[in-house]
């Protein structure tokens, strides 16, 4: 090898490496988990340890204002078809008769804008709450599930395997909270995930990305560091519905009276 | 006699073990590759499930874009608000870094509207230190303007404030000077 050729393979080898270097960066578009900044600290850093996760939802009701910001984000991440809906708002009226008025008028997707005309009596109370799936830990649907197609995952989320299903319905029967529903065009139910995709991604569950308010909070309990993990330890009241059931939910209320079901 | 009784026997076993066999064979396949690694259920199922496309990002990935709303959105009073929940969802918008749709921008009656899902006092559910709230006419009738003013006559969408700070500045200026 003379110098000449010595110097041409130098100078090609060295373009060539920093061309590859640079094309992948231009060309591909980047992972969104680049492009987003991490909003549940701790699942990015490592591989995702299914085994070894914990996450907790908590509804703060006092802080719920009924603007349906939840329910459009809801509607439009998952294209959810008119009439059903995964996660919805209910208004709760209480009369000094102590009588329970809820309505939920489309699911709340268009907020709150007029009170209730059709209450004669005096109104004691009255409030918001946001309805969602309850991710059991004793999940009767699926106990009931016959062909294995809704489970709790190892990390704790109740989910649906759309290839399983086979739209009979039986969970949509079995559960106490109605979060489930068959959707008109796939005929397999479907229900409320906590939008595990985005949580896998590091990102909030979009109900809670887009709460104006705070109302909505989600967070893993492996992280002493989070919202929720520091309300669950702390002294605040906290409930969850039909306790009676036995499901034991990772859906707290913050605030929730008693006539909440 | 002898040799037949064995072959009987034979056949028998035989006819067993093929059996046999092809029902563990037949039902191999009928269960799905992943089911029971952690329990009754496909556990590809959970990764088929990580992998459904997001389409709400965040405020911060229109923020990259849109630096003079961001400048504006950030400081007010409605920096908790999402982009995404009056205009619409990103993935609507960009994909793959390229934009693929114009996002719709509330117009006159539709933002009065917009305004009062969260603004309305009428909605007793509402309390003071969460969300102020407006009655409707009688904030237009307090605030001397007409009463076919939309809201964003007023106030900027992005930050409630903005104009009501600065022209309060603005005649405080003036009296002082006067």
């Amino acid at each position: 090898m003379n110098r000449r050729s010595f110097v041409k393979k130098v100078l090609n080898g060295s373009i060539a490496g920093s061309l590859y270097l640079v094309w992948p960066m231009g060309s591909g578009s980047l992972e969104i988990s680049q492009q987003i900044p991490e909003q549940i600290p701790g699942i990015r850093e490592k591989e995702y340890d299914i085994l070894n996760q914990e996450f907790a939802f908590i509804v703060d009701i006092t802080r719920c204002i009924g603007c349906g910001s939840c329910c459009v984000a809801d509607k439009r991440e998952y294209n959810v078809p008119d009439g059903n809906y995964r996660t919805w708002v209910e208004r709760y009226v209480k009369g000094f008769s102590d009588k329970i008025y809820v309505d939920s008028p489309n699911g709340g997707l268009e907020g709150y804008q007029h009170p209730r005309t059709d209450i004669e009596e005096k109104i004691r109370d009255t409030f918001f709450v946001p309805k969602l799936c309850n991710m059991c830990k004793e999940a009767p649907c699926v106990q009931v599930c016959p062909v294995g197609a809704t489970f709790i995952s190892p990390d704790g989320f109740v989910l649906v395997d759309e290839k399983r299903c086979v739209g009979c319905a039986y969970c949509i029967q079995a559960c106490p909270y109605s979060v489930r529903f068959i959707h008109p065009d796939k005929k397999t139910v479907e229900k409320c995930t906590w939008c595990y995709q985005r949580v896998r991604k590091g990102l909030l569950p979009a109900c809670v990305e887009v709460c104006p308010t705070g109302a909505r909070k989600f967070g893993s309990m492996k992280d002493e560091t989070s919202e929720v993990y520091k309300i669950l330890k702390g002294p605040g009241v906290l409930t969850v519905l039909k306790k009676e059931m036995g499901t034991f939910p990772a859906l707290y209320y913050k605030g929730a009276r008693r006539e909440v079901i | 006699m002898d040799l037949s009784y064995r072959l009987r026997l034979f056949i028998v076993l035989l006819s067993i073990v093929v059996l046999t066999v092809g029902a563990l064979l037949f039902k191999n396949l009928l269960i799905p590759d992943s089911f029971g690694i952690y329990g009754y259920y496909r556990a590809d199922a959970i990764s088929e499930a990580a992998l459904v496309p997001i389409r709400h990002w965040t405020n911060i990935s229109c923020f990259k874009c849109h630096p003079y709303e961001a400048k504006i959105h950030k400081k007010g009073h409605h920096q908790t608000i999402s982009c995404e929940f009056c205009h619409g969802t990103y993935a609507d918008h960009v994909k793959n870094g390229k934009k693929i749709g114009t996002l719709p921008v509330k117009k006159e009656k539709e933002i009065t509207t917009l305004c009062l899902k969260c603004h309305n006092t009428e909605i007793k559910a509402r309390k003071e230190e969460v969300i102020k709230t407006i009655a409707m006419p009688n904030h237009l009738k307090d605030q001397n303007v007409k009463l076919t003013h939309n809201c964003n006559q007023c106030h900027h969408v992005h930050a409630p404030l903005k104009y009501i700070i600065r022209a309060k500045q603005i005649t405080r200026m003036m009296e002082a000077g006067s």
